[in-house]
């Protein structure tokens, strides 16, 4: 009896309508390797041309900021009195798509939510792109970038320490700290799955690429022990960062006394809103790459079904938090606060709230009725919608809440410039970009835990137990 | 591996696995387990017990949550100033800098921790590695001198091995 026929006799294998996750059918090892190693063959010029639509955006987005660095940093809209305008709001959007990346692979993993597997390496390339992008925003929107290391608590000969009381020097160590551990748990992970790319290697740069990548992983029993054990703790570490991250990006509104940034509910709502975005973000790059790479039998309904909840749970989660925001501006008396929520939804640009809640609250509804949260082309849609209306979520509250302080005399709008969008472009395409190559030349699929799901071939039914 | 030969068998079934494991360790003979991915089944049958890398992640994170609040008020102490009516030494703000630090210097520790105990990097892999152990074949090769290749042989097809070599050991 061949080891393939008996895992298809033994394998519990999921049916349509199963909650585990599991590659539906009757999947064998063989065939999880097999597909996903499918990906990493020679790109075909369609993949080329995608690479090169990236580069083009990639391009836009380095002449606009080479125009800001030479003409200085009055080229990108953001003057008197929104001074943060733009880039920041666009590092906001960044940092918050990197975020279910982390909830997908260290939170669900806590929670023994098997569903994740197939997903979850394409949510942790996510999350890793995101913050190298988000990264950006805060040197782009410096201006004199070449300074950047003026953050960095360094000994220097001014005898200058940056102010460790304020929440952007927070923001700089909780963001790197989130880039160095989400890179760290990405790459650990992708040990084992580059080992099995590297046994299967059929030209001399990939062998050589995976033989260095892997580390030379073998798989033996103690590697093993020591890998999950070591993988755990990762998990268990990235997941207060998801909680943590998102909280100090919104004390660096809510630390202040602006109108509208004031809110001690600014912590759950970020979280929320960036976990609500990220998902989003999974399904729209999980859906194309299922289609081209033929994923369908690992990436499933049920994974779709998943994220679609998460979707619902957290718009629900960020519209109560809209409604609260302007519940606690009227019920607090503030006439500041209320001025400003007025102004959000009847001012010169409450465009941008209606869009917000259009796209956040009201277009993710229709995924109460069950038939529409597998029905792909609705959801690939829909997080595009999402992420749109997540941007301008930013956005209303950093250029709104700016543009309408205290002193009628400081009031203002905010004039979107040629250069704010072209960094904007470039920062999709440098996104787009890392996500094009790294589906070419790392297993993008996680290998190694999906065979983990799987029940193991067995010559006596019940050798096992139940597990 | 100590013995001079290394004896690999290369089973399809999960039980016959189980099975060798426990045949190599009636025979008291040293052996190691090749898997394409983990499973507690194996590590309860070849390493029971925890991981000592949680120690040294404790270590890590401990380490880092002193370093943090250590470079937040040396720092703030070096350059005196008051700002916005806060304390120099500021705790409360301070205590992100040390959460910050904590999971960031735990994280790097695992890292090493794992790296330490796995034996990584390793790029000339082990004696008796197959490619086809990190598809959908499980291997067990024991180790054991010249004189007693045949009985471990023996043992390892009778526990249901597809095929079993025997290689010199390192």
């Amino acid at each position: 009896m061949s080891s393939t026929s008996n895992i298809h006799s033994h394998s519990h294998a999921a049916s349509p309508d199963s909650k585990s996750g599991q590659p539906q059918g009757e999947v064998t090892y063989k065939e999880v390797t097999d597909t996903v190693l499918k990906m990493l063959e020679p790109p075909k010029a369609g993949w080329y041309l995608l690479l090169g639509f990236m580069l083009l955006l990639v391009g836009i987005g380095a002449v606009a900021w080479t125009k800001q660095i030479l003409m200085g940093i009055g080229n990108a809209g953001k003057s008197h009195p929104i001074a943060w305008g733009f880039y920041i709001t666009t590092f906001v959007f960044w940092v918050g798509i990197a975020h279910s990346g982390t909830l997908i692979s260290a939170v669900l993993y806590l929670y023994r939510a098997r569903f994740r597997m197939a997903i979850y390496r394409l949510a942790e390339a996510m999350t890793v792109f995101a913050v190298l992008t988000a990264g950006l925003f805060p040197l782009i929107h410096l201006g004199r970038v070449w300074f950047f290391y003026w953050l960095m608590p360094y000994p220097n000969q001014r005898a200058l320490w940056p102010n460790f009381r304020s929440p952007l020097l927070w923001d700089v160590f909780a963001v790197s700290t989130y880039l160095t551990v989400s890179a760290t748990f990405f790459i650990i992970g992708l040990i084992p799955d580059i080992a099995v790319a590297r046994d299967r290697a059929k030209t001399t740069f990939r062998k050589v690429l995976y033989t260095i990548t892997s580390l030379g992983w073998s798989g033996s029993n103690k590697q093993w022990k020591h890998f999950s054990a070591a993988y755990l703790l990762f998990a268990a570490f990235a997941t207060p960062l998801v909680v943590s991250v998102h909280s100090v990006v919104s004390w660096d509104f809510a630390m202040s006394i602006v109108p509208g940034w004031h809110a001690t509910i600014f912590p759950p709502y970020f979280v929320a809103g960036a976990i609500f975005s990220g998902v989003a973000m999974v399904i729209t790059l999980a859906v194309p790459m299922r289609r081209i790479f033929g994923l369908q039998r690992i990436i499933t309904d049920v994974h779709f079904d998943a994220m679609s909840k998460l979707i619902i749970v957290t718009s629900a989660v960020v519209g109560y938090a809209y409604i609260t925001e302007f519940y606690v501006a009227w019920f607090s008396n503030n006439p500041f606060e209320r001025a400003q929520f007025m102004y959000r939804i009847s001012g010169d640009m409450a465009w941008a709230f209606w869009i917000m809640f259009t796209c956040n609250v009201i277009a993710p509804l229709p995924l109460w009725y069950k038939p529409l949260r597998t029905y792909i082309p609705f959801l690939f849609v829909l997080s595009i919608i999402i992420n749109i209306g997540m941007w301008f979520e930013r956005f209303n509250i950093i250029a709104q809440s700016l543009a309408h302080e205290f002193v009628p005399y400081s009031w203002g709008g905010y004039n979107f410039s040629w250069t704010d969008w072209g960094i904007l472009v470039g920062s999709f395409g440098w996104f787009g970009m890392q996500m094009t190559l790294f589906v070419k030349f790392f297993p993008a699929v996680a290998i190694c835990e999906i065979k983990e799901i799987m029940d193991p071939p067995v010559r006596n039914a019940g050798a096992l137990g139940h597990h | 591996m100590k013995g001079t030969k290394a004896v690999v068998g290369v089973f399809s079934f999960f039980d016959d696995t189980l099975k060798a494991i426990e045949n190599a360790k009636a025979g008291n003979y040293e052996y190691r387990v090749y898997s394409p991915f983990a499973s507690h089944h194996l590590e309860d049958a070849t390493l029971p017990g925890k991981s000592p890398v949680r120690f040294v992640t404790a270590t890590g994170a401990l380490t880092g949550l002193v370093s943090g609040f250590a470079l937040a008020i040396l720092c703030s102490m070096d350059w005196p100033m008051r700002v916005s009516a806060k304390d120099v030494v500021s705790v409360p703000g301070f205590v992100v800098i040390g959460y910050e630090c904590t999971i960031l210097f735990g994280a790097i520790a695992t890292l090493l921790a794992m790296f330490h105990f796995c034996r990584l990097p390793d790029i000339l892999r082990k004696v008796g590695y197959d490619p086809r152990f990190s598809d959908d074949k499980f291997g067990v090769v024991v180790s054991c001198g010249g004189e007693e290749v045949d009985t471990v042989v023996e043992s390892l097809k009778r526990a249901g091995a597809d095929e079993v070599e025997v290689r010199d050991a390192l």
